[in-house]
């Protein structure tokens, strides 16, 4: 669709850095060649649609997949040479949610990875667990969506791992654990030095917290930024425009809305608001008011109307 | 760039107690199970002790239940793991192939002791009901005479024969030689369950096949590797139970009465010849199994 | 001090917070040497990020706003008196924000203003009215 925005990177180390990803399921391109910059103690949101690529880089990441060409790096090591020692330093929250251990209550579920992680918090564990409500004396087997997605988070946070990998964290959770889920994550981040590497279709829960975005759009990032520079960049243009007029190509504009009767348009753009002002007067455009836009919607103005339907 | 000690991987001792202890919780309700059929067992042959007076000698070598045991053990161990999925127990931060292979050391463990406490309970009923244990015993030997019919009990010999305590092991080895097998199957294949359903009617048409044709490589053949895959020398029936079912026969003598006689004696150089093999084998597809799930490095 | 963050505002989150402490300031809920909440405190009831936080009060500092005492937290200057800058800092604030309302809906400076006194004076008096009933 549109060509590539990436931000200058700044120097300093990634947390995650990915070369050219490539992965195939059969004939389906899940990821088409990804370069992931997620800076160190980033809260990184990946934005995109389902089956774009987002749970099969998680996976990646954590060598439960092998990709068919390029690299991946969690904190300077390769996922794929050292994988069990890059896992010690994840803290991972599957797409699914996984029905191991039936039998176990969910206290000896969590007794059992601390004998896994050396660097397991018991007692951040009881915090975590009593925060989010889990009641440890219940089976595995006999819980809900939800409850098992709070183990889950209270598993990948407990051992205070330098870096975060969430896919779906709030998923099947109710409005008030979801509230709680996310303070939580607040406070885990004040806590320890972490890094966040978070995918979410809830881009507006992650508003407040995130500080760079990633969109990702059939297995390819379509857009790699801080938030604030894609905040700054990417906006809604109110204008008058003449008969048949069509918004410059280069300003990869969104959706063109105009009204019925009048010389009305409506169009989200991305640049430089001085930039952009610019270009559509010479184009002759007349320029009304400028909005700016939410994260989420900023993100989404790089993903086809088709994908966002 | 903040300071960040990257955490550590556990240690492969540690890994192995913790799945000891997972795998022992996971196995309670079965555990639960076999325990009920061992009292109904006890009251059962202690009423025939009971009632008839009857002698349990010590033979822990002639069952078949360890090896059974040991091929089922598998299945609850790994049931509702999602093995070539995304498992749990491959998020954790430990070689796969060294994990898979620690899950199934937790299993024998307790295969072990399971099978411990049969022996124990079996030599109970031989203490108890005044059975030998580690006296000589007087066995019956057939001579050539005795494929003869109509079968003749004076054509058996008496041979004294002493206990071969060495034989007490087939029960732990037999188990470990099918969990090691049926281990690599739930392992290895996606769908372990079809290879279990094609494999037994393979047998089945085989059987049948060699049973009704005519044609020689047929039955020839495929018999004799049926053949010497269960009761040759280094059959499956020498790792189950040193062959102490082929080697053993019945005969009735009388109303209600018969007797037990043998071709050759047990012999603990062909038990373990047996076992090593089949042991080594079940090592070797349990590894190739486990190493399905090794992690991927690049080519 | 409770902070508040207008989620349609599109500015960076520091300078979002850095503007509310001023504001408390001004206002007056805010007063020398009383302390800020924790970063943490701040980033678990905001739901923010807590680098945002620690970059705003960060800010505060430099430009006097603020100081630290180590161990103890964040605490208002005491010269940082609600003083005319600050004020002014404010209100121009206030102004430009109403003015990209007013500029939306096509309505201009003069009309703009003329209609605010109207309506403070309106305001003002049915306070008094309801203050004497």
């Amino acid at each position: 669709m549109s060509p590539s925005i990436h931000s200058q990177p700044s120097p300093g180390a990634f947390a995650v850095a990915t070369h050219g990803l490539i992965k195939r399921y059969g004939r389906e391109t899940a990821l088409g060649g990804m370069d992931l910059r997620v800076p160190e103690g980033a809260v990184y949101v990946l934005v995109g649609a389902n089956g774009a690529g987002k749970s099969t880089t998680f996976k990646i990441l954590m060598n439960l997949e092998r990709a068919d060409a390029g690299r991946a790096e969690v904190l300077g090591l390769d996922s794929a040479e050292h994988g069990p020692r890059v896992r010690a330093q994840i803290g991972y929250v599957p797409e699914h949610h996984a029905q191991s251990y039936r039998w176990m209550t969910c206290g000896r579920v969590l007794q059992h990875a601390a004998a896994f992680y050396p660097s397991w918090d018991a007692g951040y564990a009881d915090h975590l667990s009593r925060s989010l409500g889990l009641r440890l004396e219940r089976r595995m087997g006999g819980l809900s969506k939800g409850q098992t997605r709070r183990v889950q988070l209270v598993l990948a946070l407990a051992h205070r791992p330098p870096l975060l990998l969430l896919d779906e964290p709030t998923d099947g959770l109710d409005p008030v654990v979801r509230r709680r889920t996310l303070t939580l994550l607040a406070e885990h981040l004040a806590d320890t030095p972490t890094t966040v590497l978070v995918s979410t279709h809830h881009v507006h829960e992650l508003d407040t917290l995130a500080d760079h975005v990633g969109v990702l759009n059939e297995g390819r990032l379509v857009a790699q930024m801080p938030r604030d520079d894609l905040q700054r960049t990417v906006r809604r243009y109110r204008m008058e425009v003449p008969e048949g007029w069509v918004p410059p190509p280069e300003l990869q504009p969104g959706e063109l809305r105009r009204s019925r009767a009048g010389r009305d348009a409506q169009c989200t753009l991305v640049g430089e608001e001085r930039d952009v002002v610019e270009r559509l007067a010479a184009t002759g455009a007349n320029v009304r008011d400028v909005l700016p836009l939410q994260l989420e919607d900023a993100a989404l103005a790089f993903l086809p109307d088709e994908v966002t339907q | 760039m903040t300071d960040l000690a990257l955490h550590s991987t556990p240690g492969l001792r540690a890994v192995a107690r913790e799945q000891v202890r997972a795998v022992g919780l996971s196995l309670r309700l079965p555990a639960l199970a076999g325990l009920a059929l061992l009292v109904l067992a006890t009251l059962f042959v202690g009423g025939e002790v009971v009632r008839h007076g009857a002698r349990i000698g010590f033979h822990p070598e002639r069952w078949m239940l360890p090896g059974v045991l040991g091929a089922l053990l598998p299945l609850a161990v790994w049931f509702g793991e999602d093995r070539f999925g995304g498992a749990f127990l491959w998020t954790l931060p430990v070689d796969r192939r060294a994990h898979a292979l620690a899950k199934v050391f937790g299993g024998w463990v307790w295969l072990m002791a399971a099978i411990g406490v049969f022996v124990l309970w079996l030599l109970a009923f031989a203490l108890l009901s005044g059975g030998n244990v580690l006296g000589a015993e007087t066995m019956h030997m057939a001579t050539p005479a005795t494929s003869l019919e109509p079968f003749d009990p004076a054509t058996l010999r008496s041979v004294r024969w002493g206990p071969e305590p060495v034989l007490w092991l087939v029960p732990f080895t037999a188990a470990t030689g099918t969990y090691l097998l049926a281990s690599a199957l739930m392992l290895g294949p996606r769908q372990p369950w079809r290879w279990v359903a094609g494999t037994i009617a393979a047998f089945f048409l085989l059987t049948i096949a060699m049973e009704t044709s005519t044609t020689p490589w047929l039955r020839g053949p495929f018999s004799d590797v049926f053949q010497a895959l269960v009761s040759g020398p280094y059959g499956l029936e020498g790792l189950l139970i040193a062959h102490t079912e082929g080697l053993r026969a019945e005969a009735d003598v009388g109303p209600g009465q018969s007797i037990t006689y043998w071709q050759s004696l047990p012999d603990p150089g062909g038990w373990a010849a047996a076992t090593l093999l089949w042991l080594a084998a079940g090592a070797a597809a349990l590894w190739a199994a486990a190493s399905r799930h090794r992690e991927r490095r690049r080519p | 001090m409770l902070i508040n963050l207008d989620p349609r505002d599109a500015r960076p989150l520091y300078l979002q917070i850095m503007d509310e402490v001023r504001r408390a300031l001004v206002v007056g809920t805010l007063r020398p040497e009383d302390p800020l909440p924790s970063v943490r405190e701040l980033a678990a009831e905001l739901v923010v990020n807590p680098r945002t936080v620690s970059q705003a009060y960060h800010e505060l500092e430099r430009e006097g706003v603020v100081y630290v005492r180590r161990g103890q937290g964040t605490f208002v200057s005491v010269g940082a008196q609600a003083n005319s800058e600050e004020r002014q800092a404010l209100v121009r604030a206030v102004a430009k924000r109403a003015l990209l309302e007013a500029r939306r809906s096509g309505v201009d400076v003069e009309e703009l203003v003329t209609m605010m006194r109207e309506v403070a004076a309106r305001e003002e008096a049915a306070a008094n009215q309801g203050a004497e009933a």
